[in-house]
């Protein structure tokens, strides 16, 4: 059953409030208090109250102040004034300006609380959804913004290189010359690709379902291992896998791939070609319906100043050509569907540490 | 006259294309590449470019680490006797007007050329600038 609705009564008569809270206890749950301050303090303890109930009628101040001072503080909960006949101007005043949504007379009667509560709650989630909804939109915006002006860089960026190259290459004789151009080709154009498929990574995070199955951690990793393995050898970097697995894991499969694949290409890509001795080691333990993933490399590190926007869309903290600025954005909203966490250690010149926790779905 | 250039750009591709198209249109021109920046900042401000000055410097606008806006803003801090030596030119794939008109707000910068640099682009700018 899902939690009942929560309703404050806010009247300076003791019985009232009584009377209130035994007829609507069983279907809601009611705070109630005689004290406009002790009012706020239950607003501000508890913000998910949905209905304010208050007399106005009371000592020092009346409902229709209370409520607009309310509305500056707490403006979510739906406000309805309790009256009778001879306060009707200042009831219609406090409707039009907007402080409060209805008014139940005095002295109520249950059908009247139960189908004010009811409107109310309605109008209630209707406005909560529509600012959730505009927040939503607003990320959305802001992040089209920011593909659209990523699109002149990465997209087109590559391209007019290729393009300049198959310009230069009508005057260029020398074969080697040639040879090295083509090395540079491929480049932009493998920097292209993945970057497209980035794009699709974020497209499914976005608007994917999960898919919870029982993950085998050292199968799930020997999946992926094959992918850097040529890279590990190549650039002659110690690549360890040590999965510790002694329970069951629930989780989203496609999204722990994107969440290792993309800390594991950063790992590679990010060594210091000088340096002797690289290593990228990944350690898994699944323990306490929690699994925790380190990801180390001896790379070139992260500057300080740089870590708090290494999450950020598009940010890059790293001058080698080869990043997108895609992939820890990526990272994170992946974590985020999965409940999981993130935190990065580094230090430059001599390595870079993420630690990733995910629980068992 | 021998011309000498800087090629300030991210892209290993775009300081090739950039090399070639300077040279087979200035043969006896010196290039030095540099794929950030903050390198290229600091030879200039250190007097380390190993080119013979005056220089024209074509620069890219987005670059991780140090950008071109960012590059430009320290660049004109720099004395009077150094920024007298170089002749800016903003090469760039952007399509981003905001990115373009702010590019040509600065003072140092004499234009901005669209990519893909080809040797007509090159030969307008350098005409219309009386370069080379």
């Amino acid at each position: 059953m899902s939690e009942k609705i929560k309703i404050l009564y806010v009247d300076d008569e003791p019985d009232n409030l009584i009377g209130f809270k035994a007829t609507l206890r069983i279907n809601y749950q009611v705070f109630v208090t005689d004290k406009v301050d002790e009012a706020f303090n239950i607003l501000d303890r508890n913000p998910d109250i949905r209905v304010v109930f208050c007399d106005q009628r009371m000592p020092g101040k009346t409902g229709v102040e209370f409520f607009e001072e309310m509305r500056a503080k707490h403006p979510a909960p739906v406000r309805i004034l309790l009256t009778g006949y001879s306060d009707a101007e200042s009831t219609i005043a406090a409707i039009n300006k907007g402080n409060i949504f209805r008014y139940c007379q005095k002295p109520w009667t249950e059908p009247d609380i139960f189908s004010a509560i009811e409107e109310a709650n309605k109008f209630y989630m209707a406005t909560s959804m529509l600012t959730v909804k505009n927040n939503e939109l607003q990320t959305a915006y802001e992040e089209l913004n920011k593909f659209a002006y990523s699109v002149s860089h990465d997209i087109r960026g590559p391209l007019t290189g290729i393009l300049g190259a198959i310009n230069v290459a009508h005057d260029i004789d020398d074969i080697n010359e040639m040879k090295e151009m083509l090395v540079l080709m491929e480049k932009s154009i493998s920097k292209l690709d993945s970057y497209i498929i980035s794009m699709h990574d974020y497209y499914s995070l976005q608007r994917g379902e999960l898919k919870i199955s029982e993950i085998n951690l050292a199968q799930l990793m020997d999946e992926l291992k094959p992918l850097y393995e040529v890279s590990s050898k190549v650039n002659e970097v110690g690549f360890e896998v040590q999965v510790t697995q002694t329970q069951t894991f629930r989780s989203d499969r496609e999204l722990l791939k994107l969440i290792f694949n993309n800390l594991l290409s950063n790992a590679f890509k990010y060594q210091d070609k000088r340096k002797i001795n690289k290593r990228v080691d990944v350690i898994i333990e699944v323990e306490h319906n929690m699994a925790t993933v380190y990801v180390k490399d001896t790379g070139v590190g992260i500057l300080g100043n740089h870590i708090g926007e290494i999450f950020n869309l598009f940010y890059r903290a790293n001058s080698q050509e080869v990043g997108s600025g895609f992939g820890l954005y990526n990272v994170k909203g992946a974590l985020l569907k999965l409940n999981g966490q993130i935190e990065v250690n580094s230090i430059m010149d001599q390595g870079t540490t993420f630690k990733v926790t995910i629980p068992s779905l | 006259m021998a011309l000498s250039l800087i090629v300030i750009d991210e892209s290993q591709l775009d300081c090739f294309i950039a090399q070639k198209i300077i040279q087979f249109a200035y043969a006896d021109s010196t290039v030095k590449l540099h794929n950030n920046a903050l390198t290229a900042f600091e030879a200039i401000r250190d007097g380390n470019t190993g080119l013979a000055l005056p220089a024209v410097i074509f620069l890219d606008l987005q670059m991780p680490i140090m950008n071109g806006f960012e590059f430009l803003e320290a660049y004109e801090r720099l004395p009077d006797e150094i920024t007298d030596q170089y002749r800016i030119f903003i090469l760039s794939s952007t399509l981003n007007k905001n990115d373009i008109s702010r590019g040509r707000t600065y003072r140092t910068v004499l234009g901005v050329v669209e990519k893909p640099l080809t040797k007509e682009k090159l030969e307008d700018v350098f005409h219309k600038y009386s370069i080379g």
